[in-house]
């Protein structure tokens, strides 16, 4: 899967999670640029994610996320060559 | 309890809906003002917690204390949950947080057990010095860490036994305190896996207190609980006969010919009838609504040796070819219940669904193909949530069947009173006693149609007015007759005002509520009379009773007027919500009621 494919499965759960069918996110985007983006958010985010690509991150790897760009780079790395 | 089906429980849609909840505006429902307290986070399982609610019919207004305040809240008597006036408060305490705990301890760990119970206890006396609310307690997860293996077992102190020396601990201690329930989070857990349930990341990056798959499971245990005790409950179980009690169709098979006992799958029925059994043990009452000719439906429960339920275990019996919605309307008037505490269990998706679309509010869960997973399905929806249990409900089956004969007996009476004569009805009115105050408490809580004011006292409520003798007379009625004893039927609570300049005393009726099973007997009418008679010995002029109009209580919209009281203003009263309606009648223009029921002698 290309980043902007990973990108635009992204955005899915993200307007899922955040209930918003019209949330655009880009590689810049943080916590701080989505209102409801708050810690507890970000706990729900990560599940669902994980979830939606069968992927499990490391509690490391979860904390040390800065912005949607870094999201992507994760899962990208995180994902099975087969399925890459 | 749960009404819809366990794949509903799902944590992602169920965070949507509550969102969607918080915009709408507040609906009428009845307002449950719910604390939640954590040595974990509370704020997904405060957004479960509102969400299940609503499902189960309540409001729930959430105070969440946040992370890790419990003893912030319970010690300062000023408190942000104090001042909530909470009328619930959960206590979510994580084995996850109790290992830091018991790791951390350098000493002797023989007494963390005691010691950390002693904590929890302590935290449930100094909240209630501050409020009567439910107390709901979680108790702790079996930890993974075992150190010893198996032989954990045998080694007081090691974790795992001090977590089964405190849920031990926390059950005990709970019996012997009023308004206080246990969630049984161990158990929740290890239904679905305690592998699944740790989710040791999201405890590390948030303190969730389990995986967020099953934290709706969590909450749904504590709304069951906390519904339970404003008096939701189920009350009957109406079962279907064919596939469902046994294998195969008595009208085709013969009593020889259905599965039960042991041939193919006929233990399971078998299994199934002796969990209904223990239901009926209970106190739940058990309905046959089968399509058969009656004459069939019966035989396997007077000729079949593997039987479990009899005859007598069955309070109402129709079997017909009526459509079973139909049917359950008359069993529904028989037993004189709301549609809200049947539940209806049939193999035939035909009917269930029937069932659903014209009686929406009987409970009607799915049932398994293979019928050996009955009693694990039924089981696992928890239908069966109480918030007491007393010898009273051991008798309600008895008591309901004693009714059926004196049904029976009415038809041969052309004139109603002749009928209650025969009856030899005795009564006890009696203020509250210690001895029958969980019985009271537990009417008060189940009372919904012949309710005037729906206020629920709890134990510690009732138990405050029983000792306030200056200011209340509150009332426990027991009606017996010649059929036998109907137990505790009635509660009235009465109130005078204190005499000031001069003026006379005023009676209120702040509660007055009675079984349905005795309704036209004639227990108003005397019950009234008393009323009347304390209000003349106190020496007010007029008592004022209280109606307050809820979705169940249509039937007693009537009862002042019927003795003649006068509809008084309305009070203005902030906020919304029915507004209790204010009925007068003067003592001196009081009319004696005529009650064919003696005071039981002796008394």
């Amino acid at each position: 899967m290309m980043p902007t494919a990973v990108l635009e499965k992204l955005t899915a759960v993200f307007r899922d999670v955040f209930d918003d069918d019209a949330l655009l996110i880009v590689a810049a985007t943080t916590a701080s640029d989505i209102d409801d983006w708050d810690s507890l958010a970000h706990v729900n985010l990560v599940v669902a994610v994980e979830k939606a690509f069968g992927l499990s991150f490391t509690t490391k790897e979860i904390s040390s996320l800065n912005n949607v760009g870094e999201f992507v780079n994760l899962i990208h790395r995180k994902m099975p060559p087969s399925r890459a | 309890m749960l009404r819809t089906q366990p794949a509903s429980l799902d944590y992602f849609a169920l965070t949507k809906a509550a969102k969607r909840l918080a915009s709408t505006a507040p609906s009428s429902a009845r307002v449950v003002r719910i604390a939640v307290l954590g040595d974990c986070a509370t704020q997904q399982f405060a957004t479960m917690i509102r969400i299940l609610a609503h499902h189960a019919g309540v409001r729930a207004e959430v105070y969440d204390a946040g992370f890790d305040t419990v003893e912030n809240e319970v010690f300062d008597a000023a408190s942000g949950l104090y001042t909530f006036q909470p009328e619930v408060v959960i206590l979510l305490n994580t084995v996850q947080a109790l290992r830091g705990r018991y790791f951390a301890q350098k000493s002797d760990k023989l007494t963390f057990a005691t010691d950390q119970l002693d904590k929890r206890i302590g935290l449930w006396d100094a909240l209630r010095q501050h409020t009567q609310a439910l107390i709901i307690q979680t108790n702790f997860v079996r930890p993974y860490e075992r150190v010893f293996g198996n032989y954990d077992h045998q080694v007081p102190g090691s974790f795992s036994d001090a977590v089964q020396v405190m849920n031990r601990g926390l059950s005990e201690a709970c019996r012997e305190r009023k308004n206080l329930a246990i969630l049984d989070t161990d158990d929740i857990a290890s239904w679905f896996g305690r592998a699944a349930w740790f989710d040791e990341k999201r405890w590390v990056l948030a303190k969730s207190p389990c995986a967020l798959d099953f934290l709706p499971h969590l909450a749904q245990g504590a709304v069951d609980i906390a519904t339970a005790s404003l008096g939701a409950g189920v009350k009957c179980v109406i079962l279907d006969l064919d596939n469902t009690l046994w294998g195969g169709v008595i009208g085709d098979d013969g009593v020889d010919g259905i599965r039960l006992g042991h041939i193919d799958d006929g233990e399971a029925f078998v299994a199934f009838q002796a969990f209904l059994k223990e239901l009926r043990n209970r106190g739940i009452l058990l309905a046959v609504c089968s399509k058969n000719d009656h004459h069939n439906a019966v035989k396997p429960f007077r000729e079949h040796p593997d039987m479990v339920l009899k005859e007598d275990d069955i309070t109402v019996f129709v079997a017909n070819w009526q459509n079973k919605a139909q049917n359950i309307e008359t069993i529904k008037e028989t037993l004189n219940i709301g549609y809200d505490s049947m539940v209806f269990l049939d193999d035939n998706v035909f009917e269930r669904n029937l069932v659903r679309q014209m009686l929406p509010e009987v409970i009607v869960p799915e049932l398994p193909e293979d019928p050996v997973d009955y009693v694990k399905y039924v089981a696992s929806l928890n239908l069966f949530e109480t918030a007491s249990f007393s010898e009273l409900d051991r008798q309600r089956a008895e008591l309901y069947a004693v009714e059926a004969k004196r049904e029976g007996l009415k038809h041969s009476f052309s004139n109603i009173e002749d009928y209650l004569k025969s009856l030899e009805m005795t009564i006890v009115v009696d203020r509250f006693d210690t001895f029958n105050l969980p019985r009271i408490a537990q009417l008060i809580q189940r009372s919904n149609q012949f309710n005037l004011a729906t206020r629920r006292f709890n134990e510690a409520q009732c138990e405050a007015m029983m000792r306030d003798d200056a200011a209340f007379l509150p009332l426990h009625i027991s009606l017996s007759d010649k059929f036998g004893d109907h137990g505790l039927i009635s509660v009235v609570v009465l109130r005078r005002s204190k005499p000031e300049d001069g003026q006379p005393p005023r009676v209120y009726i702040d509660e007055y509520l009675m079984s349905c099973r005795v309704l036209l007997r004639g227990v108003e009418q005397y019950v009234m009379n008393e009323v009347f008679r304390w209000a003349a010995t106190s020496g007010a002029e007029a008592v004022e009773g209280c109606f307050v109009p809820t979705s169940k209580n249509g039937m007693v919209k009537d009862f002042y007027a019927k003795f003649g009281f006068e509809r008084l203003p309305d009070e203005d009263a902030p906020g919304a919500g029915a507004r209790p309606e204010r009925w007068e009648r003067r003592v001196a223009d009081y009319v004696q009621q005529t009650a064919f029921i003696q005071p039981l002698s002796g008394r």
